[in-house]
């Protein structure tokens, strides 16, 4: 078999970096492999796959030992665009990377540079089209679409110039389960039906651990490749399924439902816990509706939530669930309808905070610490230290580093940390994992625990079914703007095909976090 | 529309405006530019950046009237100095409706081969500016909902934001087009533009209109420079009117692209 991907001995630091970045890399992907990259955020995934197509070292600079062969050539020797019909390479944040505006034209225009014949361009663009099932976004501005329309774009965009080796980094972070499963599957036949090699980084292990050839385990810039089990097992990180196998001491843990289940074996269906009933009223909304643009977001929604809950506001892409909670937030006009926080119309920024999808948008401090102190003085808070916000979300040890220095996910801890700090009674996070490490995620789920505890209300809005089933204590789901479906998450989720955990799909309604069902096999 | 008739559009446009500063023509012209501008944008952020130049002319206008408050004021220095600033003010809106009536990127895919490198860098550039004014509102809003208003002395907080992201944006789309092959040196065109009836009408329309003015100019006619010393009322030509009017012709064409 030929190799297409090939790692010698490869280090590499960032410019003015205190600590290498990748430690004397060595690994070999075979053709036709699909290639998992996991580890916890900031550990030098995003580098890697920067290696392979030589936008490391070529565009970062840095200090560079060892050698890349991609599709057998020599990444010094050769720059990205000499790489272009071989690596096709998809970034975190693709909305940035569009050149053209036109939908259609962004998924030619790789194959205009590599001088595609036109009538094959055109067939080739409806071929993606299809592909990615983005047909009616053809005519679209790249800068009109959502979040989720865009990964797929960008996805679709990379693979119109036939690359051998696609390279992705967190390629359905902002997609809905349904859209990420389709995505999935599409690479996955390109795997098995061209043989192209896949290589991508992904935290929601439960979306591909399953699907993946060879996993490539980073910690601290140090990678071991192998199989899945093994390299997951190491690394103490994995779905739900592979938290349940190291709680019950299965071994090997298993990675996907299927193997769950054989293990544990049916489990009688579990009652539905109690939930504690809210507190006072804190945020009241009554026939709210919305408008987007031209399109309406929200229609008709009735939402009462009180004091000590943890909503999670759930949906596909494009269901209205940013509107929600900028509706709260006090910055998006009702069209109709009323939105009350504590009693009257929501100040912003006072009454409920909200961290962007983009915690780009809120960093501008020296360092992370200063980020949270430009909040406390901002909001005449006394007597707090920004150590202690930063504690509580488990990013002290960044107190003193820029926060553009920091990986996607550690940005946007800090910007949840930075907007947290305020002490708005209602919190309001627009996807607040995209990027996070299992650990990480723990921590989060931990502090805003704390937060409604305090009495606080938090809502967020995520595709993260996995978050949705350990933190929340309700479920808010959306479509086409409408309030569809509003109860505890066992209910919410266990009803659902597409939003239910892996807890429930392995073991019935009413299961929702591994810890529960490790309790009930004890 | 094809590019290239926007293109010769914008050029005659911006040649009628320089070669004159009577305020009738000029008003005329950014009458017809913004109803070319409100027929003809395509939707999204790009069409934001046409309140950026319109702005930005108005202050040209104002900075230029104001400057002659450092020498001799009168009626007639007052007078030429803010005829002078609107017919900049006129330049800046006949861009900024060029801007907003195409897509920059598909501008430079007109140029020659040789001259790619300098179009795309032009068209970058040309990017920027409705980036910024998007990242701009993105920005003040999500730090208002931190509790921080936005002011002069918070400007930090505006300001940082939107120029680290833009610069961090910049260079991933320069990886993205790299890593996309930007540069190989090999071209083909996915749906090459044509020159529709409609774009031949426009651009023969707008080189009338241009020659019109210049010949005028040439032949000092139709009072396109009214005097300031003394002060007179400009006088204006109707078959100068009529010809300013040729530029309206682009907004009655076709839309360039229809948003489901």
């Amino acid at each position: 078999m030929t190799e297409a991907l090939r790692v010698d001995a490869v280090s590499f630091r960032y410019p003015d970096a205190a600590r290498p970045a990748l430690v004397d890399v060595t690994l070999e992907i075979e053709e036709g492999t699909f290639a998992l990259a996991v580890g916890p955020t900031g550990a030098g995934k995003s580098t890697f796959l920067r290696v392979a197509n030589g936008l490391v070292p070529h565009f970062t600079g840095g200090s560079f030992t060892g050698r890349v062969l991609a599709a057998g050539r020599d990444t010094l020797a050769y720059p990205p665009r000499a790489l272009a019909d071989a690596v096709a390479f998809v970034p975190q944040d693709p909305g940035a990377s569009f050149v053209l505006d036109r939908v259609e034209e962004e998924l030619a225009y790789g194959m205009e540079n590599l001088g595609v014949d036109p009538a094959h361009m055109r067939r080739r663009v409806e071929e993606m089209l299809d592909l990615l099932d983005i047909e009616p976004l053809r005519g679209r501005s790249v800068r009109s679409i959502s979040g989720g329309e865009r990964q797929r774009v960008a996805i679709a965009a990379a693979l119109a110039a036939g690359p051998r080796i696609l390279v992705l980094d967190e390629p359905t972070s902002q997609l809905d389960p349904q859209g990420a499963e389709h995505v999935f599957a599409a690479l996955q036949r390109l795997v098995h039906d061209q043989g192209m090699t896949v290589i991508l980084a992904e935290h929601r292990l439960e979306r591909v651990a399953g699907q993946v050839d060879l996993a490539l385990g980073f910690d601290e810039g140090r990678v071991t490749a192998g199989d899945p089990a093994a390299v997951i097992r190491r690394l103490a990180m994995g779905p739900p399924v592979a938290r349940l196998g190291r709680l019950v001491g299965w071994d090997p843990v298993p990675l996907t439902v299927r193997d769950a289940r054989r293990l544990a074996g049916a489990l009688p269906a579990r009652l539905h816990p109690v939930t504690p009933a809210p507190g006072d009223t804190r945020v009241e909304l009554r026939r709210l509706s919305a408008r987007h643009g031209d399109a309406g977001a929200l229609r008709d929604v009735d939402l009462i939530v009180g004091e000590g809950e943890i909503v999670a506001v759930m949906g596909r892409n494009g269901a209205g669930k940013t509107t929600l909670l900028r509706s709260i937030a006090g910055v998006h006009a009702p069209a109709s309808g009323t939105v009350q926080v504590g009693g009257h119309a929501p100040r912003p920024g006072i009454d409920a905070a909200l961290c962007p999808q983009e915690p780009e948008s809120v960093l501008f401090a020296e360092t992370v610490a200063g980020e949270v102190a430009v909040t406390l003085k901002a909001r005449g808070i006394d007597g707090v230290r920004p150590e202690a916000v930063l504690m509580e979300l488990g990013i002290a040890d960044l107190a003193a580093h820029h926060p553009r220095d920091l990986s996607a996910g550690q940005r946007l801890l800090v910007a949840t940390a930075a907007i947290a700090a305020g002490q708005a009674p209602v919190l309001l996070l627009d996807e607040p994992t995209r990027g996070l490490d299992p650990e990480a995620k723990e921590r989060l789920a931990r502090f805003l625990r704390s937060h409604a505890a305090d009495g606080g209300t938090v809502l967020f809005a995520t595709h993260d079914v996995e978050l949705a089933a350990t933190v929340a204590t309700r479920v808010v789901m959306l479509a086409g703007g409408e309030v569809i479906a509003d109860g505890d998450p066992a209910s919410v989720l266990g009803d659902s095909h597409v939003f239910a955990p892996q807890m429930t799909r392995a073991f019935g309604p009413g299961w929702l976090t591994p810890e529960q069902v490790a309790e009930a096999l004890a | 529309m094809h590019p290239g008739a926007w293109i010769l559009w914008a050029t005659c446009a911006g040649m009628v405006t320089f070669t004159t500063t009577n305020p009738f023509y000029l008003a005329l012209i950014v009458a017809v530019a913004f109803f070319v501008y409100a027929a003809q944008r395509v939707p999204g952020p790009t069409a934001r950046s046409f309140r950026v130049f319109a702005i930005a002319g108005l202050i040209t206008l104002v900075v230029r009237t104001s400057l002659v408050f450092l020498g001799t004021v009168d009626a007639g220095n007052v007078a030429f100095a803010a005829l002078e600033g609107a017919r900049l003010a006129t330049l800046l809106i006949v861009f900024g409706t060029f801007n907003a009536v195409t897509d920059p990127f598909g501008v430079v895919r007109l140029a020659p081969r040789r001259f790619h490198e300098p179009a795309l860098a032009a068209a970058l550039a040309l990017s920027i500016a409705p980036r910024t004014v998007a990242m701009v509102g993105r920005v003040r809003e999500a730090q208002t909902l931190r509790g921080i208003l936005t002011s002069w002395r918070t400007l930090p907080s505006l300001a940082v934001p939107v120029l680290e992201t833009g610069m961090e944006e910049a260079v991933t789309l320069a990886e993205s087009m790299d890593a996309r092959g930007h540069g190989r040196g090999r071209r083909t065109r996915y749906r090459p533009a044509h020159w529709t009836p409609a774009a031949v009408v426009v651009s023969v329309a707008s080189v009338v209109a241009a020659g019109v003015f210049v010949v005028a100019a040439w032949t000092q006619r139709g009072d396109l420079h009214p005097s300031t010393s003394p002060l007179a009322w400009p006088q204006v030509q109707p078959a100068l009117l009529a010809a300013i009017g040729l530029l309206a012709l682009p907004a009655f064409a076709p839309r360039p692209r229809e948003e489901p």
